[in-house]
């Protein structure tokens, strides 16, 4: 096996599922940008930069996927939470489908 | 906004320094979306400060600043899209030169609107060029072919067709390029 090719295609496949994971993290709760980073990391195991990711959240904001809001903290420095929007949702259950049905169409070939 | 406040006085140069290199970048910006996005940048610090105790303040300064990256780098797609959505709810023609600046390699659709704004700003200057050349500016026909525009040399024989009409009519143009791009950009921020 070629270790590097595989690495690469592990890193572009995490890369391009990446929407996907935000959004599936952001339908079980509210998160800040800093905690979404840490719940992809240990859930998921996707170790994403802040440099990716909040290009990425402004994107999915202006698509009307996601919604935002700021709350105060005791230590004076609000946190920006982000939180799925109906079409945010909707998105996440069309890419569900999606994925579902290609693995299903992977796997099936495989076994014939 | 308020301020992080760093016991080693290394750290906090560090931390200003970043703020205020983020806050020129974000200088662009309307001063909502600016102070949006620094207190996203200061609350990320603060987050990823807080989360690494047992690590030296300058080190957890340093790994939080190296993982939001270069912020000429990181905030550009960010202001980019911003400024976008600043054009769009303004209708001003600078956060329209600056948004398609900023979004120019962002495809042929920007690239058209790009060019459709170096018209919408040669509309104006042929109202100027009309008032002091009115005799070489305007919409000339004759001798088999029509001319539009400036037309210092070679215009012996046509006949101008709009006199002063010109004038609004630019003005009419301008009103009408500037909404299409106002749509068309509108249209793609909604794509």
């Amino acid at each position: 096996m070629n270790q590097e090719f595989q690495k690469n295609w592990d890193t572009q496949l995490k890369k391009g599922l990446l929407p996907f994971f935000v959004l599936k993290t952001l339908e079980q709760r509210e998160c800040y940008g800093y905690e979404l980073i840490q719940a992809l990391k240990d859930a998921h195991g996707l170790e994403t930069t802040e440099s990716t990711m909040y290009p990425l959240l402004v994107r999915m904001m202006k698509e009307g996927l996601l919604v935002h809001k700021w709350v105060e903290q005791q230590s004076g420095i609000p946190r920006k939470y982000y939180r799925l929007t109906d079409e945010g949702k909707s998105s996440l259950l069309a890419m569900r489908t999606t994925l579902s049905q290609l693995l299903s169409d992977t796997i099936t070939n495989e076994t014939h | 906004m308020k301020r992080i406040e760093f016991s080693s006085p290394e750290a906090q140069r560090i931390y200003d320094n970043y703020i205020r290199r983020s806050a020129r970048i974000l200088a662009i910006l309307s001063d909502e979306d600016k102070e949006d996005c620094l207190m996203e940048i200061n609350s990320h610090i603060y987050e990823f400060v807080e989360a690494h105790p047992h690590e030296s303040e300058i080190t957890r300064l340093l790994n939080a600043l190296e993982r939001l990256g270069e912020p000429e780098q990181t905030l550009r797609e960010v202001i980019a899209t911003k400024k976008i959505d600043q054009a769009v709810k303004t209708f001003n023609l600078k956060h329209l030169i600056q948004a398609l600046a900023l979004n120019f390699r962002n495809g042929i659709a920007y690239v058209v609107l790009s060019v459709m704004t170096l018209l919408l700003i040669a509309f104006p200057s042929l109202i100027v060029l009309k008032i002091v050349y009115p005799d070489d500016t305007g919409y000339f026909r004759g001798n088999g072919e029509s001319n539009f525009g400036y037309i210092a040399v070679g215009h012996e024989g046509q006949t101008e067709m709009l006199g002063f009409w010109f004038i609004p009519m630019m003005l009419g143009f301008c009103a009408v390029f500037y909404a299409i791009i106002i749509l068309c950009l509108a249209l793609l921020r909604r794509k």
